[in-house]
C-alpha cells in the first residue's frame, strides 16, 4: 500500500509566498479531513444500496457522517439531506418546497443580500409562476425585521434570508426572522454557507425550517453540501432517480465526501469558538490598520454584527480588479465586487443595496481569512496595500484627497509640467 | 477567459504605465470618455507642434484594461500626425497589447475615443479647462443654481415617510442613509451636519459639482459627504416608506435605482 504525506496548506502558501485572503472563495481541504477521506476511496468503496457487508459497512459510514454533520447545527440525524453541493441544496429547498406547498401560495420572498444562486433560483419560480419579492437592506447589508414584514401577504408561503453575507459579512438578524415567522405556516430557508463554521448555528434556538449547508466551507471536500429539512416539512425532488436520500436526492451517495463533511464539521464544532476568536483578532487589527494608513478608505458592511473573518473596504478614487491584480502582483490573494471582475458587467447587488453610488461599489476590496491565516498575513498586506492604493491613484483622475483638499490637491504623477486640470 | 487573464504586454502596460500625468499650456487639448459610474474614467492630453502629437499623458480610473490601453496608445500615437492618430481605432490598441479578453473589449477599451476626443478639441479650439467643463463659477450670493425636486415624481407620497423638506432636529436621521438635494449652500451645510449623526451622506446635484459657495465647497471637499454630481431625481419608490430613488445619470442619460432611507430637499 502506498502511503500518502499529506502537505500543510499553511506550509504550502509560505513556501508559494501567498498570502491567501480569499477564504471566502475556496478553502483548503483539512489535512485531517483528507486523511479521514482517504479509506473509502480505497478500501471502503462499497455502495450503501447494496445488502453484503461492505454494503452495510458503508451504510453505517454514511449514517453516522449525518448524525455528526446533524450535531454541528443541532439537528437530528434524519433531518439532514446529503446533496451535491450547497447551490443544490438551495436549489431543493426553494423549488422543492415551492412546487410542494403551492396550494397554501405562490408568493416567496428573498432579501436583496442573497447569493446570486438564490436570485437565479427565484427568478426561475418567476417563470414556474410564483410571485417574488425582494426586501430591501440597511444601510449595513442587515435586513430590516419591518420591511420583512410589511412583504409577507396571505400569499406567502416561503423566506430566504442567508444566515450571514458572503461579501461584506454582515449577521442577518436571522433568529428574529424565525421568531416573527414562527407559527405563520410560512416556511424559513437560510443559506448559511457563508457563516458555517464561523458562528454558532443551531436549529433548535433559531427554528428555520430550512437550512442550506456546504462542505468546502467547513474545510471539507468541495461537491458534497447538505440541506437541513425540519421534521414535517414537506419537499418535492429536483433530482429524481434511484431514491436515495429518502426519495429528495437520488443518486449514489458520494461516501467518502460525506464522511469528509462530516470529518470537517467535528473540527468545526470543537475548534470554531477559538478559531474565531483568533481570526476577530487578526481581521481587526487589518481593519483599524487600513482604516488608520490608507486615507479616505472605508469598512462595508456592519462594524461589530459580521462575521469574524471577513474585511471589505472601499477606497475612493481607485477601482477594485485594478488593486486585485496589483495586490497579485505582491503574492496577495483578495477579492472585489467591482464589475470588472465579473461576467455581467454589473456590480455587486449587495453593495448597491447597501445604498452604495456604483463607483464606490467599483472601488471594493474584500480579506476572508482562515485556518492557515497569520498576524503575518496582515503585515504582509499592509506592506503593499498602501502602496498599491497610491499608485492607482496617482494614474486616477478622480481622486482627489481630503486631508489637503481644495483643487489645488490633485495626486503627483510624473508629468511634464504638472499642473491640476480643474 | 477570465476578466484577469490578460497578456503579457497588458499587464506590463498596467504595472508600468507610460506617460502617466496631465499637460498644460496653450498647444494643448484634452479629451475624457467613461464614467465612474461604469467604473471608467479616462483623460488623455496632447501637445500639438506642427500638427503632430509632440507629447502625450493620460491619467486613468478604471481596471487593468483601461489603465493598459491609455498607456499603450500614448505609445502608439507619439509623434505620429493628427491624421495619422485620428486612425488608430480601438482594434490596434487591442492588437498592440496582444489582445484583450473579449468582456473587455467594449468597456474597458476606450482609449482611442478618448484620443479622438482630445484631437477634436484641438481643432475645435476647445480648452483643456472647458473639455474637463470646470466646476461651474460660484453662483452670486441669494442665487444659488441647484436643483429643483419639483418634477420629482411620488415626492407628495412619502412626505413624513422619507421626503424632508426641513429638518428641525438633523439627529432624527441618525443611522439612515441620507440623499440630500443640492439646493445651494443651505443644502451643502445641512448634509456637513448630517455627516455628524450618521454614516451615510450624499448630496445629489446635476452639476458637475454642487453649486455651493468657494467656503462651502472647501468644507465639502474636508467632509465625509459624498457627493453625487450629474445626477438628478426622477422618481421615488418603497413600499409604505421611502426605499430606493430612481436617479437620472445627466453624463451618461441612464436610469439608476440608489437605496435611501431619506431625501431631504431643503426648500
Amino acid at each position: 500500500m502506498h502511503t500518502l504525506t499529506l502537505s500543510d496548506p499553511g506550509e504550502a502558501l509560505r513556501k508559494a509566498g501567498v498570502v491567501y485572503a480569499d477564504y471566502q472563495a475556496a478553502k483548503p481541504v483539512d489535512p485531517r479531513v483528507v486523511a479521514a477521506m482517504l479509506p473509502y476511496m480505497t478500501e471502503r468503496f462499497a455502495n450503501p444500496a447494496s445488502l453484503h457487508g461492505p454494503g452495510d459497512e458503508a451504510t453505517a459510514a454514511l449514517e453516522d457522517a449525518r448524525a455528526r454533520v446533524a450535531r454541528l447545527i443541532g439537528a437530528e440525524p434524519r433531518e439532514i439531506v446529503f446533496t451535491g453541493s450547497a447551490t443544490e441544496a438551495t436549489n431543493l429547498a426553494l423549488i422543492g418546497y415551492a412546487l410542494r406547498n403551492r396550494r397554501k401560495g405562490d408568493h416567496v420572498v428573498v432579501s436583496e443580500a442573497e447569493h446570486i444562486s438564490v436570485f437565479n433560483v427565484a427568478k426561475h419560480l418567476q417563470k414556474a409562476g410564483f410571485r417574488v419579492t425582494r426586501v430591501p437592506l440597511d444601510l449595513h447589508g442587515r435586513v430590516p425585521l419591518q420591511k420583512l414584514r410589511s412583504r409577507i401577504t396571505d400569499d406567502t408561503i416561503l423566506v430566504s434570508v442567508q444566515w450571514a453575507n458572503n461579501e461584506i459579512g454582515s449577521l442577518q438578524p436571522i433568529a428574529e426572522i424565525a421568531a416573527m415567522l414562527e407559527g405563520t405556516g410560512i416556511a424559513l430557508h437560510s443559506d448559511a454557507v457563508a457563516a458555517e463554521g464561523l458562528v454558532p448555528i443551531d436549529v433548535r434556538e433559531v427554528p428555520v425550517s430550512l437550512l442550506s449547508l456546504s462542505s468546502n466551507d467547513l474545510y471539507g471536500p468541495r461537491g458534497v453540501g447538505a440541506l437541513y429539512v425540519r421534521s414535517g416539512v414537506q419537499l418535492a425532488p429536483v433530482i429524481l432517480g434511484g431514491g436515495q436520500e429518502r426519495g429528495l436526492r437520488s443518486g449514489s451517495e458520494d461516501v467518502a465526501g460525506i464522511v469528509g463533511m462530516a470529518a470537517a464539521a467535528d473540527i468545526a464544532r470543537e475548534e470554531m469558538a477559538a478559531e474565531a476568536e483568533r481570526l476577530r483578532a487578526i481581521r481587526d487589527r487589518l481593519v483599524e490598520r487600513v482604516l488608520a494608513e490608507i486615507p479616505d478608505a472605508h469598512l462595508n458592511g456592519h462594524p461589530e454584527l459580521r462575521l469574524p473573518n471577513n474585511a471589505h473596504f472601499r477606497f475612493d478614487g481607485v477601482e477594485g480588479e485594478a488593486m486585485v491584480l496589483s495586490l497579485r502582483d505582491h503574492g496577495v490573494a483578495a477579492a472585489t465586487g467591482s464589475a470588472c471582475s465579473s461576467k455581467t458587467l454589473e456590480p455587486s447587488h449587495t453593495l448597491i443595496a447597501c445604498g452604495l453610488l456604483h463607483e464606490e461599489a467599483h472601488g471594493s476590496l474584500e480579506f476572508t481569512f482562515g485556518r492557515w491565516s497569520t498576524d503575518e498575513d496582515v503585515d504582509r498586506i499592509m506592506a503593499v496595500l498602501p502602496g498599491v492604493v497610491a499608485r492607482l491613484r496617482s494614474l486616477s483622475p478622480l481622486y482627489r484627497p481630503k486631508a489637503t483638499g481644495g483643487p489645488g490637491a490633485a495626486p503627483q504623477a510624473t508629468t511634464a509640467t504638472t499642473k491640476d486640470a480643474r | 477567459m477570465k476578466s484577469t487573464q490578460y497578456s503579457e504586454k497588458t499587464l506590463d502596460h498596467f504595472r508600468n504605465p507610460r506617460n502617466v500625468g496631465t499637460l498644460e499650456g496653450p498647444d494643448v487639448a484634452v479629451g475624457r470618455v467613461g464614467n465612474p459610474t461604469c467604473g471608467d474614467l479616462m483623460d488623455i492630453y496632447i501637445r500639438v507642434k506642427d500638427d503632430h502629437i509632440e507629447d502625450i499623458r493620460f491619467q486613468t480610473f478604471g481596471c487593468g484594461s483601461a489603465v493598459a490601453t491609455s498607456s499603450m496608445i500614448t505609445e502608439l500615437v507619439k509623434g505620429m500626425t493628427l491624421d495619422e492618430a485620428l486612425k488608430v481605432t480601438r482594434a490596434d490598441v487591442a492588437d498592440a497589447l496582444d489582445g484583450l479578453p473579449p468582456i473587455k473589449m467594449h468597456c474597458s477599451n476606450l482609449a482611442a475615443d478618448a484620443l479622438h476626443a482630445a484631437i477634436r478639441h484641438w481643432r475645435d479650439g476647445v480648452t483643456v479647462e472647458e473639455a474637463l467643463a470646470a466646476a461651474p463659477a460660484a453662483p452670486a450670493c441669494g442665487a444659488p443654481a441647484g436643483a429643483a425636486a419639483d418634477g420629482v415624481a411620488t415626492l407628495d407620497r412619502f412626505e413624513g415617510r422619507g421626503v424632508y423638506r426641513r429638518l428641525d432636529d438633523p439627529s432624527q436621521l441618525a443611522g439612515q442613509r441620507v440623499v440630500v438635494l443640492d439646493t445651494g449652500d443651505e443644502a451643502a451645510r445641512l448634509a456637513i451636519d448630517l455627516t455628524g449623526h450618521t454614516g451615510r451622506v450624499v448630496l445629489m446635484t446635476p452639476g458637475k459639482e454642487p453649486a455651493v459657495s468657494p467656503a462651502v465647497r472647501s468644507a465639502l471637499r474636508l467632509s465625509d459627504v459624498k457627493v453625487l454630481a450629474e445626477a438628478e431625481p426622477l422618481e421615488l419608490l418603497g413600499e409604505g416608506e421611502l426605499e430606493r430613488i430612481r436617479v437620472h445619470d445627466l453624463a451618461e442619460d441612464e436610469e439608476y435605482e440608489l437605496a435611501a432611507d431619506a431625501f431631504v430637499v431643503p426648500g
